[in-house]
């Protein structure tokens, strides 16, 4: 009767002591302290600091070179506006565009003026044909140049050396003609295109018409190249000139030798 | 008395079979339960400001400085190198001092007069013909007719010879009418070159462009007035060349008849 009561008494314990050491575990792996979200806790200190940290950095590492930057940028964009590219002085280039368009209206009247001055028909046709600045009115130049200045003579009337002096002379003086007239046209086209330009320039901003200058100085190689063309017809009106001044020497010489060996041919008949 | 005290036993064993099932789960609860809760959430929120911190100053802070380096040395490139301002003053002075240098001069070399005729038809004609006023274009024919004379009447001459009188005259005239309006228009030119000058002295550095833009467009019309009278010149020595041509055709056709005609005297002695 005793031995299970002490075996009953014995597990009793037994179990009562596993569960005092299971509870001093549990408390001993508990926290210890209760955390509370408005008090000083030691963790929300350290919360502050840091965050207070972060605060000073965000003012001295980013704060600062940013309103440096801020500051770099105004200073840099308060030049731009009053130093480099000022309102003022871009208006005023806009108005000195407006007051060169009058000036450019009024040169280019002035070269419409009429300037004809022949007074008998035929010249008069080859007057206005030369002065018309038409490249359409080309074949005109070639008949009212024939009626003015007649043709080729025939072959009778002249040795063929004669006669291949003055077609060339002739063909020389009409394609001058010819150039004189398409170079009037591309001066007009010229003057138009220049016109036009300036008229780009009244509202052009300071990006925009470096692309107008551009523009410009392609037409300007353009116009170049016409006077070029133009200098080079005025060369070869000189050399043909200078060539017939030659050839009639080279005739003179040729007709003083045949004359002088006519005359001695005469001479030696009159004396046998 | 004595069956008590083994209820008592029993039931207190009992409740402790109870207890050891709450123990069993308690164990079990406390190792799923991380035994390090408390240290790793201060841990984390260390190591949280710690990278927060570092990115401020490493990559934000490093970046802005260097930005901030970058847009001071941008800004000081602008102002100390590519636009000083000293330098475009310097500049404007420098503008300012050449027309100032070199205007007078150049307007008293302009205003020389180059007139030359004696007598007083020439007179009256150079003097009509270098007024640079086209005003006066009118009375240049009348005048130049007094000079050179006019056309012969018909009966004086072949009318080839009178056509070849008349288009050379008109020529000259085109000629010298054209150098009137191109006297004219030089006189214009150099005005707007004086405004373009002007516009120089005060204007900025992105505004230069559109004072260059304009000046190239007044030599674009520049250019187109040389082309004009480059034109005139041409008619004028087409106009000499086929003269001299005309007269060739006229001598060859006149030594023709003289032949024909010794020809014809000879065979009739």
């Amino acid at each position: 009767m005793k031995l299970p009561m002490l075996s009953r008494l014995w597990k009793v314990l037994r179990n009562a002591v596993a569960v005092v050491c299971g509870l001093a575990i549990v408390i001993a792996l508990l926290p210890s302290k209760a955390r509370s979200q408005l008090g000083l806790d030691p963790c929300c200190a350290m919360m502050q600091v840091g965050l207070n940290t972060i605060s000073g950095l965000l003012r001295n590492s980013v704060a600062m070179p940013l309103g440096s930057i801020q500051q770099s940028q105004q200073q840099s964009a308060n030049f731009e506006q009053q130093v480099v590219f000022p309102m003022a002085a871009i208006n005023q280039a806009r108005n000195m565009a407006v007051q060169f368009e009058g000036q450019f209206v009024q040169m280019r009247q002035l070269f419409q003026l009429p300037i004809s001055s022949a007074t008998l028909p035929t010249p008069q046709l080859l007057e206005q044909s030369l002065l018309s600045g038409n490249p359409g009115a080309m074949p005109q130049i070639t008949s009212n140049y024939s009626n003015l200045y007649g043709t080729v003579m025939p072959a009778a009337n002249a040795p063929q050396p004669v006669r291949n002096m003055v077609d060339m002379t002739d063909a020389e003086a009409q394609a001058a003609m010819k150039k004189a007239v398409e170079i009037d046209a591309l001066a007009n086209l010229e003057l138009q295109a220049a016109e036009q330009i300036n008229q780009q320039l009244q509202t052009a901003a300071p990006g925009t018409s470096t692309i107008l200058e551009a523009e410009t100085a392609a037409w300007l190689v353009r116009a170049n190249a016409y006077t070029q063309s133009a200098m080079a017809e005025l060369v070869r009106v000189r050399s043909i000139e200078l060539a017939n001044s030659s050839g009639q020497l080279k005739f003179s010489a040729s007709h003083a030798a045949t004359l002088q060996s006519t005359g001695n041919q005469i001479l030696q008949q009159g004396v046998q | 008395m004595k069956t008590k005290p083994l209820e008592v036993l029993r039931s207190l064993e009992h409740r402790l079979s109870r207890s050891r099932r709450w123990l069993f789960v308690a164990a079990i609860t406390l190792c799923l339960i991380p035994s390090n809760t408390r240290a790793d959430g201060i841990g984390d929120i260390l190591s949280l400001f710690h990278t927060i911190t570092s990115t401020l100053q490493g990559p934000i802070g490093d970046v802005l400085s260097e930005m901030r380096k970058v847009s001071t040395a941008v800004n000081n490139f602008r102002q100390q190198v590519i636009w000083p301002l000293a330098l475009i003053n310097q500049t404007r002075a420098f503008v300012s001092a050449t027309r100032a240098r070199y205007t007078g001069l150049m307007s008293q070399i302009e205003g020389i007069k180059n007139n030359s005729a004696t007598l007083a038809l020439p007179v009256q004609l150079e003097s009509a013909f270098r007024s640079a006023q086209t005003g006066s274009m009118g009375q240049l024919p009348s005048i130049y007719t007094q000079v050179y004379q006019p056309v012969v009447l018909s009966g004086s001459a072949q009318p080839m010879q009178r056509n070849l009188m008349d288009i050379d005259d008109a020529m000259s005239m085109d000629s010298l009418k054209i150098a009137m309006v191109s006297d004219q228009t030089t006189q214009s030119m150099l005005t707007l070159a004086d405004s373009l000058e002007q516009q120089a002295m005060t204007a900025a550095p992105g505004s230069a462009s559109m004072v260059t833009a304009q000046a190239r467009v007044a030599d674009l019309e520049t250019q187109a007035q040389l082309a004009k009278m480059l034109a005139a010149q041409l008619r004028e020595e087409a106009a000499k060349l086929a003269h001299e041509n005309a007269l060739l055709k006229q001598r060859s056709v006149a030594t023709q008849n003289l032949q024909n005609q010794i020809q014809q005297v000879l065979a009739h002695p």
